[in-house]
């Protein structure tokens, strides 16, 4: 049954991308030159991308909190899984945006204050998993890592708003203050790509989680070993 | 009356309506290819995340070799007590 979950919930991601990759491309209305035409196809998982980075930065955060609260290896596993999947998911976003954006703009990349404040936010998360990876397991670099957890979520506000603060190239089309998708079937397309990328992340947080519980366990069990072995006693 | 002899159809200019120098100009017409973008996005998208994937799985192949390691070190230990005499 604990295997059991994982396994469905992979079944259903491999489904719903299955469903959602070919709806985007065959079924969605081409748009307006101005929005990149053909390019503005990447739109259906450029932004649940967005939305999968946003989440990555909040598992990171809650997870950081609760570790700083009561440090255990669970806690920190998940807060190192959350900003790895946020360094995926912000990887796609920052390579698939700069495609569309050479369409839609005709340039790869401008320092629009979207792209900027996305830019530091995936630095920021890229910073935590390369300290957890290469500072060691002890106490404090956990510690620390957890710190820049909490505070990269704060970031993530300011890539949320930044272009209703600071405006910019980047366009706003769904949510507040946006003029809406012109066809259902965008809308459709749109909700297909959360569906099967918000299913992906769940999948790569757990699968992750797992991985760093069990390589903390195996630490732990590798250094009682040597600990009780003869040449020790 | 004989009539003047018309111009080829495939040349629209005469040689003074050509080009005579190249300027440089900001911005113009995008032309990069819609597809081609749409279809390296995609790929990129696809390549990162079975990276990911496959970081993931080459990561789990090695706590396996770890935890091999670790059993066979436990199997040629001395049991606790049943050591010499």
């Amino acid at each position: 049954m604990r295997g059991a979950l994982p396994t469905l919930l992979l079944a259903i991601t491999a489904i719903a991308f299955g469903v959602a990759v070919p709806f985007a491309f065959l079924n969605t209305p081409t748009a307006q030159l101005a929005a990149g035409g053909l390019a503005q196809k990447i739109f259906y998982f450029h932004v649940p991308a967005a939305v999968a980075m946003y989440v990555g930065g909040t598992v990171c955060f809650g997870a950081s909190i609760a570790y700083l609260l009561r440090d255990t290896d669970q806690r920190d596993a998940l807060a190192r899984a959350g900003a790895e999947v946020a360094v995926l998911f912000g990887a796609l976003v920052l390579s698939s945006g700069p495609l569309w954006a050479k369409k839609a703009w005709g340039v790869y990349w401008t320092w629009d204050p979207r792209l900027t404040t996305a830019l530091l936010s995936w630095s920021i998360y890229v910073a935590i998993v390369v300290l957890r990876q290469f500072a060691g397991e002890g106490s404090a670099e956990r510690r620390f890592a957890a710190a820049i957890g909490v505070l990269g979520w704060f970031n993530l506000w300011l890539v949320h708003l930044s272009v209703q603060l600071w405006g910019g190239n980047h366009p706003t089309v769904v949510g507040r203050g946006g003029g809406g998708l012109g066809d259902p079937r965008m809308g459709q397309a749109l909700g297909l790509g959360f569906l099967a990328v918000l299913l992906l992340t769940a999948v790569l947080v757990w699968l992750r989680t797992r991985l760093h519980v069990t390589e903390a366990r195996l630490e732990r069990a590798e250094q009682d070993a040597l600990a009780s072995s003869p040449e020790n006693t | 009356m004989q009539q003047a002899p018309q111009p080829a159809p495939s040349s629209g200019t005469t040689i003074q309506d050509r080009s005579a120098q190249f300027v440089a100009t900001s911005g113009g017409d995008e032309t990069t290819s819609a597809e081609v973008l749409l279809v390296v996005a995609y790929l990129a998208m696809w390549f990162l995340v079975l990276a990911f994937v496959a970081i993931s799985f080459r990561r789990l192949a090695r706590l396996s070799e770890r935890i091999d390691s670790l059993e066979a070190a436990g199997r040629t230990q001395p049991e606790p007590g049943g050591g010499e005499q």
